[in-house]
C-alpha cells in the first residue's frame, strides 16, 4: 500500500481538479433568463436545415423560450426512457411521439389532453384544426374522445424496384415468362421475380436478394392489411392477431425469404449494407423492396442516376383478380401508413410553452417555414428537395403548389405514394398498441426463424397482448388498493419493531461496561440497520406486495391475488422458459468454458518459467474493461460482414475455405447469439484463470511429489491429482454462473440489434432480469415485474440451498489445500 | 449417407493420431542416439510401435473411400470434420464422456469406497446423458450434421512444415539430452503457447485501438482487416470561394460558412463544427468572424493524360471533385475537375488522430465535450468509494469485535441478504428515489453506498477477526475512546482488504449502467457509461468515433488496473468466484 500513496493521492488529486474544472466551466455559462424548453425526438444535423430553420423563428418569435432538442432515443420505438421520465416527474416537456402509440400512453394518463388549450385559443391562427387533417391521422392520435397529441408525418410504403436490375435480367425474367418492363403486381408474381433476380456467391452468400419481405418498412402489417386482416376487434377489447388473414400473410413472408436461403442468410446478408452512395438499394444488391417516402431524399441525392421504379405493393392474387374471399372488395390496393406526432408529456414543466412550440411547429406556416428553409439549403447544395408527406392536407396542398418537379422518376415515386394514400390503412389505435407491436414483430420473427409455425407463433404473441388488453379493460373486477395504507402499516411495524428492540435492550442483564460497549456497537451498525429497512427489507416486502397488484405508478392499484404468477405460468411460460433457458445455457455452456480456458492459461502460467507477471495482466486485461466498453467493442469485433468484423474475417480465411461454412451473422442471428455471448464470456474469464493460479498453488506439491516419485508422467499428475477436483469446481461456478446470468442485463442491452420487439433476435438475448426491467420501465407493471423478481430469488435460495447442502463433499477439496 | 459420414470423422480421426505417432516415432527415434545406453530397448521399442501405427493410421485415413473423395489434386489436406448438433447433443455427449472418465476412475481406485463413489458419480452422468438426450429426442427437427473439409496444403508448404515439425521434435528431443538444457524445450513450448494466447487475447483490444485510429475509408476492406491504419495528406487551405469562419455562439467557439448575407454586417453562418451542432445556423456580426483554413485533401489523379497532384478544393454532389494542381510545377495553381472516383488521395502511415477529438464533438454542447460526463462517473467513483468503505468498515467492526446482545441474529439477518437480487428491490427502490424527488439526479446511484453493503461487511469481518485482541486491549487500557480505537487502531490493519473493496467500489461505480440507465436523462447528468450507450446507438455507423470514444471510457479503468493489480489480483481470490 506505501508505495501505492502517491499513485492514490495522484488520482484523487486529478479527480478533484477535474471535478472543481468541470464545476467551474458550468458556471460561466450565462446566466438563462429563457425557459428551456426540453423537447425530446427531434435531431439536428448538418442537413436538418429546415428544422433549424423553423426552431430559430420559434425562438425568434417566443423570445422567453430556449429550445433543447434531444434525440434521446425517446419518442421512437424504446418507450421505457419517456416512461421513467414521466413517472419520475422530470418528463420533457415535448415529445415527438410514433403516432399509433399515443392511445396507449394517452390511456395511461401519461399525455396531457389538448382540447382545451385548442378551444382555449380558437381566434390563434397557428391554432391546429381537425379539419387541415387526414382523418385517421388525427383518429390516431385522439383517445376516448380526446386530442392528446397533433400530428406531424403521415408515410405510406409502396414497392421501389431497380429498373436495371429488371433490365439486365430480362432474358432470365422473359425465360420465366415475366415481363421486365413492369413490377410486379400479385404475391406469386412477386416471388416469381425475387426467384429470377436473386444471386448467391460461391461461398453460398447472398450476392443479390431479388425481394426480402422485410427489408426496408414493410413488417407483418403490411402483408396482413393486403389480406383484410384486422388486429384488433371493432370494441378495442379483443385482439384478433391471430386470425386466418394474418397466418397466410406470415406464410408468405416466410415464402418471400425462403427463395432468398431463408431469414438468417438474409440478415447476415443486411448486416453488411451501407448507407449513402453504397445504400444496398442503389447499388444493385437488392432489387425490389417495400419502403416509405422518406427514402425518396436520400435516392434523389446519393443515387440519382438509379433506374427507379416505384408500383403500389403487390398484392395477394385473389385480391388482384378480386376473386374468392376479395370478390366484393372495392380496394385492389392496401398500403399502411405511420408518422410522428407531437404531445405534453404528464409532469412537463412548461406545458403552455410546450402548446406554443406545437401550435407552432404543425402550424401550415411553420411547416411551410420548415420546407422553404429545406428547399433553400438544398437548392445552393444543388440538390431537390422531394417533400415528404405530412399529415395535414392543408400543408401537403400548399408544398405541392412549391414543388417543381425535377425528375420525373423521382416525381412519379412521390406521385405513387400520395395515389397509395386513398388506400392507406393505419396501425389499430388501441391501449396496447406498443405491447401488440413487439408482440407481432416477436410473432414475425419466431416464424421467419421458423422457430415456429405462423399460426404459434401468432397465437403467443395474441395471447400477450389479450392479457394487457384484459388487465386494463377489466381491471374493475379487482378491488381498488388505497397504497398508502399497507406504507402506513409498514412504517408503524417498523417504528412498533423498533420500539420493542429497545425495549428488550434495556430488559437485558448487562453490565455497565457492557452496556457502553453496546450502545456504541449499535452506533456503529446503524448505517447497515437503516440501510436494511430502507433499501433492503422495506422494498422486499413492498416487491412482494406488488407482486399481487396491478399498477402503473400513474393510475391506482389493484389487488389481484395471484394473477401475476399464474400469467407467468401461463400465457408468458414460453417467454419466461426462454429467458431461464438463455441464463442455462450461458452459464451452462460459458462457464464450463471460461473455467478450462482460465485453467489452460494457468497451467501453462504455472510451467512457465518467467513472464509470469506480464502474461497474466495480458490475459486478466479484458476482464476489467467496463462491460459497456466491452460490449461495444464485441458489437464491433463481432460484425457479421467479414469486411469488416474481426471474427468473420478470420472465419472466411480459415473456416470457410476449410469446412465450406459461410461465416456466421453472430448477434445478428437467433443461432448465433448466444455463442457470440459465451466467446465474448470467454475472453473476459481473466478472474478464473487468477482463481486457478491461487488454486494450483495451493495443491499440496507433497502430492505431485510423491507421484513423481511413483513415476507419474505431468500428463497422468494432471490426470489423477488435479482433474478429480475439477468437476465440483465447475458445479459449484456453473450454478453461480446462472444465478448471475439470470441477471444480466448491460451487454444485452447495448448488444441487441433493434431496440424495439424481441431482445436478440428471436429473443436469443432476453434474461429474466431484463424481462423484469422492460415489464418495470417500459410498461410500468410493477406487479409482473415484481413477481418475476421473486421468482428469480426464490430460484435463488433453492440453489443455494442445494449448494450448501452439497458443500461438505466439496470441503475435503477445500481442507486438502 | 450415415456411414460415409461416420467413415469420414474415423478416417479423420484415423490421420490425426497416424501424424501424432509419427512425431512420437521421431521423437523415440531421436532419443535412440541421444538417451542412455541403458533405456535404448525401451526407446526402439517405442519407436518401432509409434511408426507402425503412424503407418496403420495414416493408411487406413488415406485409403478410406470418403477421405479420398474430398481431395484434390496438387494439395495436401489435413482432413477435419465437425459435428453442427443442438446443444442438448453436445451436452450428452460431454455427459456420457464423464461417464467414461467415471469408470476408468473407479478402476484404478485404490478402495472400494473411493471406487462406489466414482461409479455414483458415473450413474449421475448417465442420468445427465439421458436427460440431455430425451431433450434432443423430443424436438423432432433437431438433426446432426457433418460438415467435412480439410486445411489445404500446397505440396511444397506441406513439405516444408513437415521437415521443420520434425527438426523441431528433433531439437527437443536433442535438449531433452542433459539435465542443464532439459528445460528448455518444456520453456520454449510453454512460452510460444503463452504468447500465441496473449496475442488472441489482446486481438480485440488490438482491434479496438486500431480501429480508433482508422479512417472511414480502411473500415471496411474485402482483402481482410487493415492493420495498418493510413491517413490521407491534408494541407490548410483558405478557400475563397466559400472561406470557413471562426465564431463565438454563446461563449463557445464554433467554425462554419457563410450561407446567407442578411445585410451589411449581419450574416448567417452554417456551422461545420462542433459536430454536435453541425448543422445549425446562427446569426452574427461580420466583424466578429475571424478567417481559418480548413483542411484540404491531397489527391492525385490523370488530368488530360498527365498525372498530378493537388488538393481537392471542392467536392460536387455527384461526386466529381475540383482539383487545385501543385504537381508538375508548369501546371501549377491551375484548377481541374476530375470525374468521380478518379481521384486518389495521398495516404501515408500514420495515425488518424482526429477520431478522438472528432468523436467528443459529437457529445452534447452542455457536456463541454464530455467533461462533465467525466465528472459525474468521478463524483460518483469518489462518493461511493468514501461511503462503502466507511460505512462497510465501521458495521464489520462492530459485527467482529464488540459484543452487544443480538449480534448473532443480526449477523445472519446480513449474511442472508447476500443472496437477495438486486431485481428484487429495484421497483420499491426507484418509488422510494422518486418520492424524494431525486429522479434524473445522481444521488440514487451513491446514497445507498453509504449504508454497507452485507459482502464487503463479511468479507472485512474476516479480516477483523485476525487482528490479535492485545491491541484492541491495549488501547482500551490507553483510554481510546471505541470510535479511536476503530479509526487509529483497527483501521490501519486491514488495509489490503479496504485496497481490495476499493478497487471493487470503484469498477462498479464505474461500471454501473443499468442505473444511470433508470435514473438519469438529462446530458448534465450522465456518467460515462450511459453516455457510451448512446453514442453507440446514435453513432453505431461510425466506428472510428465509437472505438475513439470507448478508448476514452476505458483507459481511466486500465490506468488503475495497471498500478493496482495486486489488489485487482488479491480480490478476485478473496471473492473466490471466477469462470464468468
Amino acid at each position: 500500500m506505501r508505495r501505492c500513496r502517491p499513485v492514490l493521492v495522484g488520482f484523487l488529486a486529478v479527480a478533484l481538479s477535474v471535478l472543481a474544472g468541470a464545476q467551474g466551466a458550468g458556471q460561466n455559462q450565462p446566466a438563462a433568463e429563457r425557459t428551456d424548453l426540453v423537447v425530446w425526438g427531434i435531431g439536428l444535423g448538418p442537413d436538418s436545415k429546415g428544422t433549424d430553420a423553423a426552431l430559430r423563428e420559434f425562438e425568434r418569435r417566443n423570445p422567453d423560450i430556449r429550445v433543447k432538442t434531444l434525440t434521446m432515443g425517446a419518442g421512437a420505438m424504446d418507450p421505457q426512457k419517456l416512461m421513467t421520465s414521466i413517472v419520475g416527474n422530470v418528463a420533457p416537456d415535448v415529445i415527438s411521439q410514433d403516432r399509433f402509440t399515443v392511445s396507449d400512453w394517452a390511456s395511461r394518463g401519461a399525455f396531457l389532453p389538448l382540447d382545451e388549450l385548442m378551444q382555449r385559443d380558437q381566434d390563434d391562427p397557428l391554432n391546429p384544426r381537425s379539419d387541415q387533417y387526414y382523418d385517421a391521422t388525427w383518429i390516431e392520435a385522439s383517445y376516448g374522445g380526446k386530442v392528446y397529441a397533433i400530428p406531424s408525418s403521415a408515410d405510406n410504403r409502396v414497392l421501389y424496384w431497380n429498373r436495371a436490375i429488371f433490365k439486365l435480367k430480362a432474358k432470365e425474367l422473359r425465360a420465366a415468362g415475366l415481363d421486365p418492363d413492369r413490377a410486379p403486381q400479385t404475391w406469386t408474381e412477386l416471388l416469381a421475380y425475387s426467384r429470377v433476380l436473386t444471386e448467391f456467391n460461391k461461398d453460398g452468400t447472398l450476392k443479390r436478394a431479388g425481394f426480402m419481405p422485410n427489408f426496408g418498412n414493410s413488417w407483418l402489417y403490411m402483408f396482413a392489411f393486403m389480406m383484410n386482416a384486422e388486429f384488433m376487434s371493432a370494441d378495442g377489447r379483443t385482439c384478433t392477431l391471430n386470425s386466418p388473414e394474418a397466418q397466410k400473410a406470415l406464410q408468405f413472408m416466410v415464402d418471400g425469404y425462403e427463395i432468398v436461403g431463408g431469414y438468417d442468410k438474409a440478415k447476415s446478408f443486411e448486416s453488411g449494407f451501407l448507407g449513402r452512395e453504397n445504400d444496398a438499394f442503389i447499388i444493385g444488391k437488392v432489387a425490389m423492396k417495400i419502403d416509405g417516402d422518406w427514402i425518396l431524399s436520400g435516392l434523389a441525392r446519393y443515387g440519382p442516376q438509379i433506374d427507379l421504379g416505384a408500383s403500389p405493393p403487390p398484392v395477394p392474387d385473389d385480391r388482384f383478380h378480386q376473386r374468392g374471399a376479395f370478390a366484393n372488395e372495392p380496394n385492389k390496393w392496401v398500403t399502411w401508413f405511420g408518422g410522428f406526432s407531437y404531445a405534453i408529456p404528464r409532469g412537463a414543466r412548461n406545458p403552455e410553452a410546450a402548446w406554443r412550440f406545437i401550435k407552432f411547429m404543425s402550424s401550415t406556416e411553420g411547416r411551410l417555414i420548415d420546407f422553404d428553409a429545406q428547399r433553400e439549403w438544398d437548392r445552393r447544395q444543388g440538390r431537390t428537395l422531394i417533400p415528404r408527406v405530412s399529415a395535414s392536407e392543408e400543408y401537403n396542398e400548399a408544398v405541392l403548389k412549391r414543388f417543381n418537379y425535377a425528375d420525373k422518376k423521382f416525381a412519379d415515386a412521390l406521385g405513387m405514394h400520395i395515389e397509395m394514400g386513398t388506400f392507406g390503412k393505419g396501425r389499430p389505435p388501441t391501449v396496447v398498441a406498443q405491447t401488440l407491436w413487439n408482440e407481432h414483430v416477436k410473432a414475425m420473427e419466431a416464424a421467419l426463424y421458423k422457430n415456429k409455425t405462423p399460426e404459434q407463433a401468432l397465437a403467443t404473441g395474441q395471447a400477450a397482448v389479450q392479457r394487457d388488453l384484459d388487465a386494463y379493460f377489466q381491471k374493475d373486477r379487482y378491488p381498488e388498493l388505497d397504497l398508502g395504507v399497507p406504507v402506513r402499516i409498514g412504517i408503524l411495524l417498523a417504528l412498533l419493531g423498533l420500539a420493542a428492540a429497545v425495549v428488550w435492550f434495556l430488559r437485558q442483564q448487562l453490565g455497565r461496561l457492557e452496556r457502553t460497549e453496546a450502545k456504541w456497537a449499535y452506533l456503529f451498525i446503524a448505517p447497515w440497520v437503516i440501510g436494511f429497512l430502507v433499501f433492503t427489507l422495506g422494498p422486499m416486502v413492498a416487491s412482494l406486495f406488488f407482486s399481487f397488484t396491478q399498477w402503473d405508478v400513474l393510475n391506482e392499484a389493484r389487488w389481484v391475488g395471484g394473477k401475476n404468477y399464474a400469467d407467468l405460468a401461463t400465457t408468458d411460460r414460453a417467454i419466461m422458459l426462454k429467458a431461464f433457458g438463455n441464463a442455462a445455457y450461458l452459464a451452462g455452456v460459458g462457464v464450463p468454458l471460461g473455467l478450462a480456458t482460465g485453467l489452460l492459461v494457468a497451467l501453462l502460467l504455472n510451467a512457465a518459467a518467467r513472464g509470469m507477471r506480464v502474461y497474466r495482466t495480458m490475459f486478466y486485461m479484458p476482464a476489467i474493461v467496463p462491460g459497456i466498453a466491452s460490449a461495444v467493442l464485441w458489437t464491433w469485433v463481432l460484425t457479421p460482414d467479414p469486411n469488416k468484423g474481426l471474427i468473420n474475417a478470420f472465419w472466411r480465411e480459415t473456416i470457410s475455405p476449410w469446412l465450406g461454412v459461410s461465416p456466421p451473422g453472430w448477434i445478428q442471428s437467433a443461432d448465433w447469439a448466444k455463442p457470440a455471448l459465451v466467446l465474448m464470456g470467454v475472453w473476459g474469464a481473466g478472474s478464473g484463470m487468477i482463481l486457478w493460479l491461487a488454486g494450483l498453488k495451493g495443491v499440496p506439491t507433497s502430492l505431485y511429489e510423491a507421484s513423481s516419485i511413483d513415476g507419474a508422467t505431468p500428463w497422468r499428475q494432471f490426470w489423477s491429482v488435479t482433474f478429480p477436483q475439477l468437476s465440483s469446481i465447475v458445479f459449484f461456478n456453473t450454478v453461480m454462473g446462472f444465478i448471475g446470468a439470470m441477471q444480466e442485463f448491460d451487454r444485452m442491452y447495448v448488444m441487441r440489434p433493434s431496440k424495439d420487439g424481441p431482445v436478440g433476435p428471436d429473443d436469443a438475448m432476453l434474461t429474466p432480469v431484463y424481462r423484469l426491467f422492460q415489464d418495470a420501465f417500459s410498461f410500468f407493471k410493477m406487479g409482473s415485474a415484481s413477481a418475476i423478481a421473486w421468482i428469480i430469488f426464490a430460484i435463488i435460495v433453492i440453489l443455494t440451498a442445494i449448494q450448501f447442502k452439497l458443500a461438505p463433499k466439496w470441503v475435503h477439496y477445500e481442507a486438502d489445500r | 449417407m450415415i456411414t460415409t459420414n461416420l467413415l469420414y470423422a474415423l478416417g479423420t480421426l484415423a490421420i490425426w493420431l497416424g501424424w501424432y505417432m509419427l512425431f512420437r516415432g521421431v521423437w523415440f527415434g531421436f532419443q535412440l542416439f541421444t538417451g542412455p545406453a541403458t533405456t535404448r530397448d525401451a526407446n526402439r521399442r517405442a519407436m518401432l510401435t509409434s511408426v507402425a501405427l503412424a503407418a496403420l493410421g495414416l493408411a487406413l485415413g488415406w485409403l478410406l473411400p470418403p477421405m479420398r473423395e474430398t481431395s484434390t489434386e496438387g494439395v495436401w489436406r489435413l482432413p477435419i470434420v465437425w459435428f453442427v448438433m443442438p446443444f442438448t447433443a453436445w451436452g450428452a455427449v460431454v455427459a456420457l464422456l464423464m461417464v467414461g472418465v467415471r469408470f476408468v476412475q473407479a478402476a484404478q481406485a485404490l478402495n472400494g469406497r473411493e471406487a462406489l463413489g466414482k461409479h455414483k458419480a458415473a450413474g449421475i452422468w448417465l442420468l445427465v446423458a439421458i436427460g440431455f438426450s430425451v431433450l434432443y429426442f423430443r424436438e423432432p427437427a433437431n438433426t446432426i450434421a457433418v460438415l467435412k473439409g480439410g486445411i489445404p496444403f500446397g505440396i511444397n508448404t506441406a513439405v516444408v512444415t513437415l521437415l521443420l515439425l520434425v527438426a523441431g521434435v528433433g531439437a527437443m528431443a536433442f535438449a531433452a539430452r542433459s539435465t542443464a538444457t532439459r528445460g528448455f524445450a518444456k520453456g520454449i513450448v510453454v512460452q510460444a503457447a503463452l504468447i500465441a494466447g496473449s496475442f488472441v487475447f489482446g486481438l480485440p483490444f488490438a482491434y479496438l485501438l486500431i480501429t480508433s485510429f482508422k479512417e472511414d475509408r480502411d473500415m471496411s476492406s474485402p482483402e481482410g482487416i487493415i492493420w495498418v491504419p493510413r491517413v490521407t495528406e491534408r494541407v490548410d487551405y483558405f478557400d475563397p470561394r466559400q472561406p470557413m469562419y471562426e465564431a463565438s455562439l454563446n461563449g463557445q467557439m464554433v467554425e462554419g460558412v457563410i450561407i446567407e448575407e442578411l445585410d451589411a454586417d449581419r450574416v448567417k453562418i452554417d456551422i461545420y463544427r462542433p459536430l454536435s451542432i453541425r448543422g445549425v445556423t446562427m446569426d452574427t456580426l461580420r466583424s466578429e468572424l475571424k478567417e481559418v483554413p480548413r483542411k484540404a485533401e491531397v489527391v492525385t489523379a490523370n488530368a488530360d493524360g498527365t498525372s498530378i497532384r493537388g488538393i481537392v478544393i471542392e467536392d460536387f454532389e455527384d461526386g466529381r471533385k475540383k482539383v487545385k494542381i501543385q504537381q508538375p510545377a508548369e501546371l501549377k495553381d491551375q484548377e481541374r475537375i476530375i470525374p468521380a472516383g478518379e481521384t486518389e488521395p495521398v495516404r501515408h502511415i500514420g495515425l488518424n488522430v482526429r477520431n478522438y477529438p472528432e468523436s467528443l464533438s459529437y457529445l452534447p454542447p452542455e457536456t463541454q465535450f464530455g467533461l462533465v460526463y467525466l465528472k459525474n462517473t468521478l463524483l460518483l467513483v469518489v462518493l461511493s468509494i468514501i461511503g462503502t468503505l466507511f460505512s462497510s468498515s465501521i458495521v464489520s467492526y462492530a459485527f467482529s469485535r464488540m459484543r452487544f446482545p443480538g449480534r448473532g441474529p443480526l449477523f445472519s439477518l446480513m449474511l442472508a441478504t447476500m443472496m437477495l437480487p438486486g431485481a428484487v428491490t429495484l421497483l420499491p427502490q426507484f418509488l422510494i428515489f422518486r418520492s424524494l424527488g431525486w429522479i434524473d439526479t445522481l444521488y440514487p446511484l451513491w446514497v445507498p453506498a453509504f449504508f454497507g453493503s452485507a459482502f464487503n461487511i463479511f468479507l472485512l469481518r474476516q479480516f477483523f477477526m485476525n487482528i490479535p485482541m492485545e491491541l484492541e486491549d491495549a488501547a482500551k487500557i490507553d483510554g481510546c475512546s471505541y470510535l479511536r480505537t476503530f479509526w487509529s487502531i483497527m483501521l490501519p490493519q486491514i488495509k489490503p482488504a479496504l485496497a481490495v473493496i476499493f478497487i471493487w467500489t470503484f469498477m462498479g461505480a464505474w461500471n454501473n449502467f443499468m442505473g444511470p440507465l433508470i435514473y438519469i436523462n438529462s446530458p448534465e447528468n450522465m456518467p460515462l457509461s450511459y453516455a457510451l450507450q448512446l453514442f453507440a446507438s446514435d453513432r453505431g455507423g461510425e466506428p472510428g468515433y465509437l472505438m475513439a470514444f470507448a478508448t476514452l471510457t476505458m483507459v481511466p479503468v486500465l490506468a488503475i488496473f495497471f498500478f493496482f493489480q495486486r489488489y485487482f489480483i488479491e480480490g478476485v481470490a478473496l471473492s473466490g468466484l471466477g469462470g464468468r
